[in-house]
């Protein structure tokens, strides 16, 4: 039904498609003017980092929507008691909304994809073992991306007021996912800090493998990685939720 | 065994005390002190199946809270709930399948598509295809009148038609309890009508057991045997609407209309007169005292009237009166 709900506001996705579009032209010429003729930077290629670009843009608007819980909207409007009266579980229900969310604006993505590379620029996968493993790396980047939403969607639980607390969520998440910056262009404290939070197996992880700058075991490491974190936000979902279900309040009525 | 049972329940909601002043909104951040609130407190019913029970109640009575946790959205602070042998709460799915629910004041439609695809979902979700679909579908769109709406975005509806929706999508997978609270806020009287019709119409096929939150004594006037009545979470009151007006209001009125003299000019001993206007005579008939009949027979004997009007008296006076007081006579 999300994927319904999304369709019916197209309007919506066309001006944020147009959005990511421009994001992708500014930060492309942000690079360009920081390569400013060479060829090379810290041993990455000036192609390779207008795909990671591309890529990446498009990526991570696909995998982190505005809205990356509908949690706090339905615990906001009271919503919540109507869910609640479902024969289905909570925790399905939200992320069957979720999926359903992505799969609507999944074609908008589609339809920007060659557009972006237009603008940006793009680079094949530096292997056939590396399309694969981007494949799978991606899925598993998507899941954490929707899982981790999920629980931080759940504080609407504990305190209604919580866009401040999503901004922060969102601007740190960007910034560590690799979302405007690589990692690899990050000086070693900050990369390395980024390697302790999720947000890097969100989104950087998989385009580290696509360009081929993580190759060998060190995909395996990379998938291992993202499998471990994947694991930790379900058993967070789930205590989280198994606490929240005491504190339902449900608004107005 | 009662289909609901409920025995001392308890509700508590905690709020996070303000604190006033320079810096209250950071110090209310910081701050570990709760106001505890008891929106139920201690409340006990039994419910058999076939019934329809109205739950009435001032604002902030703690019906809705009531609600809300025979539903299993929320988490009782004590007491018992079992709904057809089952806790609610913790097997909240499986109480989900035997119940319908009407919020009055929101809707379990999904608010951008039209009508007919909520009703399919919700079909899908409770299970009820093919020709048992077809064939709810088809009795709830004659039953409410749907059809000219079937295929608008639920937005784009008028209070009534989406309540008519609701009603739909709650009785599609014919569950054997119905919740409905406050169904007809904010209606027009032909929409009240439509939803009261309906409700009736459920109450006469016997299957299924309503409870039913409203403040329109209308409403359960027309449709209860019986009320449970609350208060500050505590039951004020529990059985027939007939017993508790006869407590209340043990007397009916005999409207007279003369035909050609003014009121004041009926001056008959051990008539209780309560009011006189123009030609007409409002006599007060108690249950003790003589009958209608008699006290009719008296005026016919020396005056010549126009009309005879029996006023029943209201449920509103009652519950105004005990709303007022905040106990019930006892």
């Amino acid at each position: 039904m999300q994927v319904r709900t999304a369709m019916s506001y197209r309007t919506d996705y066309l001006f944020s498609l147009i959005g990511l579009l421009v994001q992708v032209f500014l930060l492309t010429v942000v690079w360009r003017s920081v390569y400013h003729g060479r060829d090379t930077v810290s041993g990455i290629d000036l192609s390779a980092q207008l795909a990671y670009t591309t890529i990446g843009t498009v990526q991570y608007w696909l995998f982190s929507p505005w809205t990356f819980s509908i949690v706090p909207e339905r615990v906001r409007t009271g919503r919540i008691a109507v869910d609640l009266v479902r024969p289905l579980p909570f925790l399905g229900q939200i992320t069957a909304a979720q999926v359903g969310l992505t799969a609507g604006v999944a074609p908008f993505a589609v339809l920007a994809l060659p557009i972006a590379i237009l603008i940006g620029g793009a680079a094949a996968p530096g292997s056939v073992l590396a399309g694969f493993a981007y494949g799978l790396s991606f899925v598993l980047a998507y899941c954490l991306a929707t899982l981790f939403g999920a629980v931080v969607g759940m504080v609407a639980f504990w305190t209604t007021e919580v866009s401040g607390f999503f901004m922060l969520y969102r601007m740190v998440g960007q910034f560590l996912a690799g979302a405007l910056v690589p990692l690899w262009f990050m000086p070693g404290w900050l990369s390395a800090l980024a390697y302790v939070f999720p947000f890097q197996a969100m989104n950087y992880t998989p385009l580290a493998i696509y360009l081929g700058r993580d190759h060998g075991g060190r995909i395996v490491v990379d998938l291992g990685v993202q499998v471990g974190w994947l694991a930790l936000a379900a058993g967070l979902l789930l205590l989280v939720w198994s606490r929240a279900l005491r504190r339902v309040i449900s608004q107005g009525g | 065994m009662p289909l609901i049972r409920v025995e001392g329940l308890v509700k508590e909601f905690r709020r996070t005390r303000r604190r006033e002043g320079r810096f209250g909104a950071l110090r209310t951040l910081l701050t570990r002190q709760y106001d505890v609130r008891r929106a139920v407190d201690g409340v006990s019913f039994g419910i058999d199946a076939g019934e329809l029970v109205g739950y009435l109640g001032p604002n902030g009575a703690g019906k809705s809270t009531t609600i809300k946790m025979l539903t299993g959205i929320l988490v009782p602070t004590s007491g018992v709930v079992e709904v057809d042998g089952h806790v609610p709460w913790r097997e909240r799915e499986r109480n989900a399948r035997n119940i319908g629910v009407v919020f009055g004041q929101r809707s379990q439609l999904w608010w951008d598509l039209p009508l007919i695809d909520s009703l399919q979902l919700i079909s899908r979700l409770y299970d009820v295809r093919g020709v048992e679909y077809a064939r709810a579908l088809r009795r709830f769109t004659e039953l409410l009148d749907l059809g000219e709406f079937l295929h608008t975005p639920v937005r784009q509806l008028s209070l009534g038609q989406r309540m008519r929706g609701d009603l739909a999508a709650a009785m599609l997978y014919a569950p054997r309890l119905l919740y409905l609270d406050e169904p007809t806020v904010g209606l027009d009287v032909v929409a009240k009508e439509r939803v009261r019709g309906f409700v009736e119409e459920l109450r006469a096929g016997g299957d299924t057991t309503v409870v039913l939150t409203t403040h329109d004594l209308d409403d359960v006037e027309r449709l209860c045997q019986r009320i449970v009545l609350i208060d500050h979470g505590k039951v004020l009151y529990d059985g027939g609407i007939g017993t508790l007006k006869a407590r209340y209001a043990p007397y009916r009125e005999l409207v007279v209309s003369l035909a050609d003299e003014p009121a004041s000019a009926v001056e008959i001993p051990g008539l209780d007169v309560v009011r006189r206007e123009d030609q007409f005579l409002a006599v007060r008939i108690s249950a003790e005292s003589t009958g209608v009949a008699d006290v009719v027979a008296t005026i016919l004997s020396r005056h010549r009237v126009a009309d005879f009007a029996i006023v029943e008296p209201e449920l509103e006076g009652v519950i105004r009166e005990i709303y007022a007081n905040r106990a019930v006579k006892p």
